[in-house]
């Protein structure tokens, strides 16, 4: 039991970072139905961002806020600039167009800023060899609890703009129905743009959690997370936000439990195969995950 | 399109077409063969070879999202699948290289399928997730397989000594590199044939006719999930040969090879997008290009004739190719969605206009005037148009 809430403390933790990720998938896929294949990688430009404002003396905490505000004003430009009239001509055309910027992000950050090894970053949270709690003989460490906490408000806060805002609403009408939005007075341009700068803000957070437990930014850091998000934003219906943050954590809790049990067979190296078993799964039993309206699998 | 001067029109299977394509021919056919009988350095052999290599991964991407319109970035997965297979068939059973092609055709075929099965029932998004997840764990599995792959040390000192038949010297490196090219070759135009044949037969017609509207291709009787799946294989099997060929040129196997990541997925997406997407050559003219440019690109901070200033700017800055080419990809989707060679064609066809033949008709019909046919060059590829949503 010790074992299992060991697993649970440190799977809630990665899984928060999961639940952040899928959900800056999701707002933006209910918006425009594209996966967003760069949501990682500016994820880690803005991780970097606030790498290099924080060696100027800024505290870390306030550089990834800012670093958050940064991941916000580059997603509105790529947004504008090249999803919307790329968007145009199709689909497909969108898809390569975020493999490019994939590759293109993934590849800038380390010419920006002359970075060649990982750069240390200090953590967000207390993260000395005592800091944690002890609940029924398992640790759980407050960066753990931190990371999760971090999620859970940044959820809270998307949750409140979504229903209780103007914004929101309209958020909500493009994406149920985004041939009669514009008729009720939305301008759906911009709709789309702030959806996709609301996406890069909650990625950039995640980002920089995961630098904050890492220790350090890499340009590779979100590759593995960006997998597991895409799997946890499938598990939760693709188009459900509720429906992220569930996956999220629940993805990170599986993880680690079956990496856990399984040390030899699974173990760390092998992780990822959890979230390919846990997508064919989805895929063959409910293509609508788990939160997921049937609008999405629409053939 | 300007109207200022009319194209010429050519009536397909007229003297004047069937020279114009004997001239394309024999140019690439010099292009191509060319390097055979001149006497390179073995080097330039080597370029050759892996753009060989990389054309024929490009090749089978293009058969899958170029005809049938379905999105992989898990082929170097497949890449890798075939890599491997040669590096244990040779390592451990010692087998002639020779004989591991058809191993690792066979074996990517049936892991292709495989992946293709669960994505049947969905499209788009799907799809791409699973292969996403393939080439995701692909370099773990391949670390964790140790008994077969050797681990994180893979699998090294791969030879394939050119048979004495090739008349080529064993013992001289050049001649090994030149025996590596020409199997490239062999099997890049093998691919090349297969694929060709395929998109211009009946099968090929189910594909694109999968890839532009799936409900109404299973309405008209096409076996939308059987296509999908065996070009899925098909794809497979010819990137996991190009694999095995690029075993052989490394002469070793290792999971941190770029090609076996994503990356290597994403790289054979990127020639195949720069080359044109849905057209027979684009993989090949792709391969040169992309391999062209990058070396190009990794030289610019010695070109002399750049600004001071601008080569200062590059010192300790990694990554300017990778930047370039996904610069190439966003700008491509703007101005030429169908790469270098649909631009070519777009270019070519205001100048000469190729009037497909009218079908023979049946007799009671012939009375009926005849149509001219202002169909857009059916000539080439049959393409309607990828880019339809």
């Amino acid at each position: 039991m010790t074992r299992f809430l060991q697993y649970l403390f440190d799977g809630l933790s990665s899984g928060a970072i999961y639940a952040l990720l899928a959900l800056g998938l999701v707002i933006i896929f209910r918006g425009t139905s594209h996966l967003n294949f760069a949501q990682g990688e500016l994820a880690m430009l803005s991780a970097f961002f606030a790498w290099w404002l924080n060696e100027s003396g800024l505290p870390f905490w306030f550089t990834v806020l800012l670093s958050a505000v940064f991941g916000f004003a580059i997603a509105t430009l790529v947004e504008h600039f090249i999803i919307r009239p790329i968007g145009r001509r199709s689909t497909f055309a969108v898809g390569v167009a975020l493999i490019g910027l994939f590759l293109g992000i993934n590849s800038l950050a380390p010419f920006a800023w002359k970075v060649t090894i990982p750069e240390q970053v200090p953590s967000l949270f207390p993260n000395a060899p005592d800091d944690f709690v002890r609940i029924g003989g398992a640790t759980w460490r407050i960066v753990a609890i931190g990371n999760l906490v971090v999620t859970l408000a940044v959820a809270g806060l998307l949750f409140v703009l979504f229903q209780r805002t103007k914004l929101g609403l309209a958020m909500r009408a493009v994406a149920s129905n985004p041939d009669n939005a514009p008729l009720t007075g939305i301008k759906v341009g911009r709709v789309l743009m702030v959806s996709w700068g609301l996406a890069a803000f909650v990625g950039a957070v995640g980002g920089g959690l995961v630098a904050s437990q890492n220790g350090q930014v890499e340009s590779t850091m979100m590759f593995t997370i960006f997998f597991s998000a895409t799997a946890a934003a499938m598990l939760g219906g693709f188009d459900s936000l509720l429906g992220a943050v569930v996956a999220g954590l629940l993805l990170g809790v599986l993880e680690n439990t079956v990496a856990g049990y399984q040390p030899e067979l699974i173990g760390q190296e092998l992780r990822g195969t959890v979230s390919l078993i846990v997508i064919l799964v989805v895929l063959l039993v409910r293509p609508s995950g788990l939160f997921g309206s049937a609008r999405v699998e629409r053939v | 399109m300007a109207a200022a001067f009319k194209p010429v029109r050519i009536q397909q299977g007229s003297p004047v077409h069937w020279a114009l394509r004997a001239v394309g021919v024999a140019a690439m056919a010099y292009l191509l063969v060319l390097p055979i009988f001149q006497d390179l350095k073995p080097n330039q052999y080597g370029e050759l070879a892996d753009i060989a290599i990389l054309a024929l991964a490009a090749l089978s991407l293009n058969l899958l999202i170029g005809f049938t319109g379905q999105i992989s970035i898990g082929h170097s997965a497949f890449f890798g699948v075939g890599a491997y297979t040669t590096a244990a068939l040779m390592d451990q059973r010692d087998w002639t290289a020779g004989w591991t092609f058809p191993v690792a055709a066979v074996l990517c075929f049936v892991v292709g399928v495989l992946v293709g099965i669960p994505a049947l029932r969905l499209t788009g998004v799907y799809l791409t997730l699973v292969t996403l997840a393939l080439a995701q764990i692909f370099p773990a599995l391949v670390r964790k397989a140790e008994g077969i792959t050797g681990g994180s040390f893979g699998i090294t000192g791969l030879a394939y000594d050119p048979p004495s038949w090739t008349g080529l010297d064993a013992s001289d490196r050049g001649d090994r590199t030149k025996w590596l090219y020409l199997l490239a070759l062999g099997l890049l135009a093998l691919g090349y044939v297969l694929v060709r044949n395929l998109v211009k037969s009946r099968v090929g017609r189910a594909m694109v006719s999968v890839r532009d509207n799936t409900t109404a291709a299973g309405v008209m009787g096409v076996n939308v999930a059987v296509t999908k799946t065996v070009v899925f294989g098909i794809s497979a099997a010819l990137a996991g040969v190009a694999g095995s060929v690029f075993a052989l040129r490394q002469t070793q196997a290792n999971p941190d090879t770029a090609n076996f990541t994503i990356l290597g997925a994403i790289l054979f997406l990127v020639i195949m997008v720069i080359g044109g997407t849905a057209s027979l050559l684009g993989p090949i003219v792709g391969a040169f290009v992309y391999y062209r440019v990058n070396q190009f690109t990794i030289d610019i901070p010695e070109k002399s004739w750049l600004p001071e200033w601008f080569r200062d700017f590059l010192v300790g800055r990694p990554n300017l190719a990778t930047i370039v080419f996904a610069a190439l990809l966003v700008v491509l989707m703007f101005v030429a969605p169908f790469g270098i060679v649909g631009l070519a064609k777009q270019t070519g066809r205001r100048f000469v206009h190729v009037v497909p033949k009218p079908p023979a008709l049946a007799p009671a019909e012939q009375l009926a005037p005849a149509v001219d046919a202002d169909i857009d060059d059916a000539d080439s590829d049959p393409v309607v148009n990828p880019f339809a949503t």
